[in-house]
């Protein structure tokens, strides 16, 4: 199979720099670099944010600060890749950190979800609206 | 870093599935479907991961946060009363207000954060200009064993892991006391009434009040008291 594919992909590959713009997106969409990494670690982080600001559900609050520490997570791990092709082979310290955050993120889960079983328990809601102990 | 080929057919299909997940995630009504979502989301980006030549810690990120974190977000959607939301009685959103103004604070958000992306990847790609040759961008195909018989997954693994302890060892060490400190909190925080009394952790002035909302723990009470005086 690929075998038969490379020798066509290499030929789509090698061809002249495109002059249109949509030749040069189209390249971009066959080629991703690094800066594709971030725009969708970016979107991810937007997702996130989102959810944050306009959920009620304070569980669902906790999933999408999980799917901001993945979109840090992603940039750091492709500024990583970066660096180890921009001639440091032994840039791992994006990797690194990565272990961390998700070490951090771990101990975050555990404790908020504590903290949504006491609300739990004490309220009956799981509504952040609703927990408007400290309002004013 | 570019990738080609087949790593930029599968990059394209983690990342759409990724970001289609993500907004299932916070679209969801059910919160258990929001959990699975949300799973699929992590492995997608587990996926791009290895496409990024982290193998290491894609499968840490599938190991700690599928296999830990998310079984348990899923013990505790079970354990709280989430029906009301499943069935329509609650609102999913914030008030259309607060939600229009999180939509403005997100497009602004959005343009900057491209807009910077953008500007600051051509000031990137001109300083280092000189140093990507494609010549290493096509280096050694990634699964093939080079002369000394070593994997490349293995020898990245090995510098991940002789950093971690080179130079973030002080760090490592302060994760596992924040372990600690994780775990001994959320059974503090986690614990009944009940679970209190029998550990001798109660406010003994706040006591009347305790047993005016939950009259079974005088029961309770006079039980401990009965065990104690035998011993």
């Amino acid at each position: 199979m690929s075998q038969l594919i490379t020798p066509v992909l290499a030929l789509l590959l090698q061809a002249e720099q495109p002059t249109t713009r949509g030749g040069v997106i189209w390249q971009g969409i066959q080629h991703p670099d690094l800066s594709k990494f971030l725009v969708i670690a970016a979107l991810l982080f937007i997702i996130g944010v989102a959810g944050v600001l306009t959920r009620r559900n304070i569980i669902v609050i906790f999933m999408s600060i999980e799917l901001i520490l993945n979109a840090a997570n992603l940039n750091f791990i492709a500024f990583s890749r970066y660096l180890q092709d921009a001639g440091y082979p032994n840039a791992v310290a994006g990797q690194v950190f990565t272990v961390f955050i998700i070490v951090v993120a771990a101990a975050e889960a555990a404790i908020g979800l504590g903290i949504v079983i006491a609300l739990y328990r004490n309220r009956e809601t799981i509504f952040v609206d609703k927990i408007d102990l400290l309002k004013w | 870093m570019v990738l080609s080929g087949w790593a930029a057919v599968f990059f394209w299909v983690f990342a759409v599935a990724a970001l289609v997940a993500a907004l299932l995630t916070i679209l969801a009504r059910n919160a258990v479907h929001s959990a699975l979502f949300l799973i699929s989301t992590l492995v997608s980006v587990a996926a791009l991961f290895i496409l990024l030549g982290a193998e290491f810690i894609a499968g840490v990120q599938i190991l700690v946060y599928v296999g830990g974190v998310m079984v348990l977000f899923l013990f505790v959607i079970m354990l709280v009363n989430v029906s009301a939301e499943e069935r329509g009685h609650e609102l999913l959103f914030n008030r259309p207000a607060q939600v229009a103004a999180s939509a403005i604070i997100l497009a602004l958000l959005s343009l900057g954060l491209i807009y910077a992306i953008r500007q600051g990847y051509d000031g990137l790609l001109k300083r280092d200009q000189d140093r990507i040759t494609p010549a290493v961008v096509a280096a050694q195909p990634p699964t093939q064993p080079n002369a000394t018989r070593v994997m490349r997954i293995s020898q990245d693994t090995q510098r991940v892991g002789g950093s971690l302890y080179r130079y973030g060892s002080i760090p490592f060490e302060v994760a596992s006391v924040l372990l600690l400190v994780a775990i001994v909190g959320s059974v503090m925080l986690a614990r009944t009434t009940k679970q209190e009394l029998a550990a001798d952790d109660v406010d003994l002035e706040l006591l009347p009040e305790l047993i005016a909302t939950e009259p079974e723990l005088a029961q309770e009470i006079e039980k401990l008291a009965e065990t104690q005086t035998k011993l």
